[in-house]
């Protein structure tokens, strides 16, 4: 016990995928009861060097330490025999399985080759009791919320006694209070002696929480500052390595005629038989950007699904472009000019065992442009998706051919939106843009949409980031409870205003509203 | 410390690539079945009267195994394969699009039943050229009749999701009672020649049989000439031409995106019931053809009696050949020939004192095993990287999992008592020092 407080230590850790170095001679110490925060941009590794740590991949060279010893993490099971949990950046859950059963699967009592549920519960019990991390059991992954679906995962490895928890990207998908929430959770984790790795792209988050932040760039290490040393501005040069500016200057809107028009929208969910969608009427012209604020759970999903034609609509209609398209298909929608970035990804976003040149012409693929006679045309489809990759800086190992699944979260991110962005469309609806991008791609995709606002198309902006909101919107609506509670300015209004209005504490009454 | 050695010879380096990689697994998962297929011999040996080393020779052998009739043997083998890589086709083509049709066997029935109503129904003999034009009539129609049968799970998948296994498997038993009860009701299609009963006539005797091309007398011995027709050629021709849909139309681009993930082709505006259906229909296209080139041999004759006892094993061989070349069109054409090449040894396995059917029973083992073909890439893969990293040759490697898993059985026993009260466990003490050794 000389070195008496690193837990772990990843010394000179180097990892090769197909085409590129994800991590390079990386070397990181993370301390007895640290919150330790890992920062660097799309694709600089991170996720990867986590990975290694837990035992999924194997580094091509470097040793890992534990108490000073030099530890072999074969798998997952490695890990978790050594006290090492993760949270990854995708969860992992069974979906028609319970809580319950997500938090016990592989950790167990059985008796006779039963499973015996009943002393994991209790001690789940006395977990969620002691940090404060209430969830129903007994419900299905597929009915909870992202955000208590990420208690679950902590619950997991808790459950599983882990001292040493990581996180890929906790808080991408959480709402302001969840993000609070699981600040909280953390400190107190941290101050139980566990100690926590920590991946944001959030700035505020890790000089708020974290007490040490390794920066890595390309898959080297920069260095690594205590963030009591440190400003937001100076970690941010470390990780891209220029200035960034966290507002984007835009110039007054100039809306023009109405491209969606949404009218007395009403959506039910079948199962609960409640509305999830409740009159609701609005308008985006075109020209501007038009943003829905609101908590997670309140029918934003919903409300953007119904008008992209995923999910049914009871009663009501949506126009886009002057076509009452409430009763027509998806593709009809896309050729009167939709262009969707859509809140999930991985469900929907991607064909993940495509590769790029694929993913980029999901919609397109039999234009013109990329097809004669039903035969692709390959090489102009490579030259595309070369030209996408290049615009909006997609990084991956290989290129336009590499698979989708194997790119950094926020690269397929980035590709989703060169796609819809770059397709000719007069409508874009974006759910969550910027989710899980670093900073520097944010700036970027801001930029971008903004451009495209002034080149005339109806921008609808789905956010659960209040800032990101103030920084693009020209008009606001704020929903709760699946119903429009407020139209906010956001040069007359601030964040905390929209806050109570989030919350169902304010509203006004909007003629759409009742009735 | 381990450093990972900058080794920088070729063979180091291919068997790295991915293609020696998958490659490398599937010879894998073909030896150990090979092997479990010797074992399983050695095993019967004992208690029937056998020969397992001839056996297993004969096995290897294949069409070889007759050294008198090794040619038209394996002419006829050719011919086996025919109907097999378009069953193989239907199989995979269907699973690109997300779909398992267990159905081959109903659509290679409806197939066969369309085909053979048409060509024995009609007399063209002495007109060859009438002849060719009523079994491109007997193709076609039997084409049609399967592609519709294999909508009728496609369409109950696509508008009202039911799953296709279920639906696929009771259109087979319908499709096979159908065929006996049509045949049953044209005994002027009866062939009524000596000791035989519950046979239709060959197509030859009317006259609209496959034509072969000359060649069943390029692979002959003596007067006997091989079964081979044109079926092969077209079969592989469509191979090649599923490849082609499959890999440069967007055709067979959208019917990916569907099966690869149904939710982003929604959202894509893609109609994904109807490559549903498209898949469904060239899957029951495919497999139909397989029954009407099998039964337009002109050798061949259809036991229609039976029929609804059994359902035709080559549309479920369909499925092994499909998932051995991990349903890769092209990949198909070898994994049928493949599976052919073994099963042809199988009347002379009766020399060596084995039941007809082993040859079969070793297939199947090598068809399980390629399930597999996966977990060995994985294994092969994660053995690599510890050898890298452990800097070792194989049988080091060999060494220090032994090691690692004495260490671990050990840990079982000792520290079961701590674990209950100290939750966090160290069982990787002893192999961490292995680790640091190295
Ligand atoms: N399984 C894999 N196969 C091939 N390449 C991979 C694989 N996993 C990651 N990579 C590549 O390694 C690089 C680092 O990826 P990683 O996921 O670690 O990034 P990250 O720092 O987590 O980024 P993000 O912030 O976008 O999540 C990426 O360029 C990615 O394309
Ligand atoms: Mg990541």
């Amino acid at each position: 016990m000389e070195q008496e407080d690193i837990v772990i230590e990843m010394s000179h850790i180097t990892k090769d995928f197909p085409g590129i170095r994800a991590n390079d001679d990386v070397t990181l110490q993370l301390r007895r009861g640290e919150i330790h925060a890992l920062l660097g941009e799309n694709g600089a590794g991170k996720s990867t060097l986590m990975s290694i740590l837990f035992g999924m991949y194997q580094p091509d060279s470097g040793t890992i330490y534990k108490d000073g010893e030099p530890v072999t993490i074969l798998s997952p099971n490695d890990a978790t025999d050594l006290g090492i949990g993760m949270v990854h950046q995708h969860f992992k859950l069974v979906e028609c399985f319970s809580l319950l059963d997500n938090i016990i699967l592989g950790a167990e009592d059985s008796r006779l080759g039963f499973v015996t549920k009943k002393k994991g519960r209790e001690k789940v019990n006395a977990l969620m009791d002691r940090y404060g991390l209430h969830v129903d059991l007994d419900k299905k992954v597929s009915d909870v919320s992202v955000g208590i679906q990420q208690r679950t995962e902590i619950l997991k490895m808790l459950y599983r006694d882990n001292e040493i928890l990581i996180f890929d990207e906790p808080t991408a998908v959480l709402t302001p209070q969840e993000i609070e929430d699981l600040m909280q959770t953390m400190r107190s984790l941290a101050k139980e002696g566990k100690s926590i790795l920590f991946i944001s792209h959030k700035l505020n988050e890790i000089m708020e929480v974290a007490d040490r932040c390794t920066v890595l760039r390309k898959g080297k290490c920069i260095g690594t500052v205590a963030t009591k040393d440190t400003n937001i501005e100076e970690l941010a040069e470390m990780m891209v390595g220029r200035n960034v500016s966290f507002t984007v200057a835009k110039e007054e809107a100039k809306p023009g005629k109405t491209i969606l028009d949404v009218k007395d929208l009403v959506m039910r969910d079948h199962h609960t038989k409640k509305n999830t969608i409740n009159h609701v009427s609005f308008d985006v012209r075109e020209g501007e950007i038009v943003a829905l604020a609101g908590i997670d759970g309140n029918g934003q999903n919903e409300l953007v699904q119904g008008i992209a034609g995923l999910m049914p609509i009871e009663s009501g209609s949506v126009i886009i472009n002057g076509v009452n398209v409430t009763r027509r298909s998806i593709h009809e929608r896309i050729k009167l000019g939709m262009s969707y970035i859509p809140e999930d990804r991985h469900k929907h976003g991607l064909v993940l065992d495509f590769n790029l040149e694929e993913d980029f012409v999901l919609q397109t693929a039999k234009d013109k442009q990329f097809a004669k006679h039903g035969i692709i045309k390959k090489k102009d489809r490579r030259d595309y998706a070369n030209e996408l990759i290049e615009g909006y800086d997609v990084r991956s190992g290989q290129g336009s051919v590499t698979i989708a699944r194997s790119m950094s979260g926020g690269n397929q991110q980035k590709a989703i939106v060169a796609r819809e962005l770059d397709r000719p469309h007069c409508l874009l609806i974006a759910c969550q843009p910027t989710r899980g991008l670093d900073v520097g791609a944010i700036e970027d995709i801001h930029k971008k949409i903004i451009h495209d606002r002034d080149k005339g198309t109806a921008v609808f902006l789905v956010s659960f980031e209040l800032d990101e909101i103030m920084n693009l919107a020209d008009r606001i609506y704020v929903i709760h409870g699946g119903e429009l509670v407020g139209e906010l300015d956001p040069k007359k209004t601030n964040i905390k205003e929209i806050g109570l209005y989030m919350a169902g504490a304010k509203r006004d009454d909007r003629k759409g509203n009742q009735q | 410390m381990s450093e990972a050695k900058e080794n920088k010879k070729p063979l180091y380096r291919f068997v790295r690539t991915p293609f020696a990689r998958s490659t490398g697994a599937s010879l894998i998962s073909i030896l150990i079945g090979i092997l479990c297929g010797f074992l399983i011999m050695l095993i019967c040996a004992s208690f029937a009267n056998a020969d397992p080393g001839e056996g297993f020779a004969l096995l290897l052998a294949g069409p070889f195994s007759s050294k008198r009739y090794a040619a038209s043997q394996f002419g006829t083998m050719l011919f086996y394969t025919g109907p097999l890589i378009l069953t193989g086709l239907s199989v995979a083509v269907a699973y690109k699009t997300g779909l398992f049709n267990i159905g081959a066997p109903g659509q290679f029935l409806m197939g066969t039943l369309g085909s053979l109503l048409v060509a024995l129904s009609i007399n063209t003999t002495g007109n060859r050229g009438l002849g060719i034009l009523v079994w491109l009539l007997a193709i076609l129609v039997g084409i049609v009749l399967g592609i519709l049968w294999a909508l009728i799970p496609g369409a109950l998948k696509a508008f009202f999701g039911i799953n296709e296994v279920i639906t696929c498997i009771m259109t087979n038993w319908i499709a096979a009672n159908i065929v006996t009860w049509v045949f049953s009701a044209r005994p002027d299609l009866m062939n009524t020649g000596a000791g035989k009963t519950g046979y239709l006539i060959q197509p030859s005797v009317t006259g609209n049989y496959t034509p072969t091309l000359g060649l069943d007398r390029l692979f002959h011995s003596g007067t006997y000439n091989s079964y081979l027709d044109m079926g092969l050629i077209l079969a592989v021709l469509l191979a090649v031409l599923m490849w082609f849909i499959l890999n440069k139309t967007t055709l067979g681009y959208s019917m990916k995106a569907c099966g690869y993930n149904k939710e982003a082709a929604r959202y894509a505006g893609m109609k994904h019931r109807f490559y549903i259906m498209v898949a469904m229909g060239i899957a029951g296209g495919l497999a139909a053809l397989a029954g009407s080139l099998y039964y337009l041999n002109p050798n061949i004759e259809l036991q229609w009696q039976s029929v609804y006892q059994e359902l035709p094993s080559y549309g479920f061989d369909g499925i092994p050949a499909a998932f051995l070349a991990n349903c890769n069109p092209i990949g198909v054409i070898f994994a049928a020939l493949f599976i052919r090449y073994l099963s042809a040894s199988g009347t002379f396995l009766q020399k060596a004192g084995y039941n007809k059917y082993f040859a079969d029973l070793i297939i199947a083992v090598i068809v399980y095993l390629s399930g597999f073909a996966r977990f060995f890439r994985e294994r092969i893969e994660r053995t690599q990287g510890i050898r890298d990293k452990l800097g070792v040759s194989y049988f080091g490697y060999i060494g220090w999992k032994c090691k690692r898993f004495g260490a671990k059985f050990q840990g079982c026993f000792s520290s079961k008592k701590q674990k209950e009260e100290t939750t966090v466990t160290k069982p990787s003490d002893s192999q961490s020092e292995e680790g640091g050794k190295k």
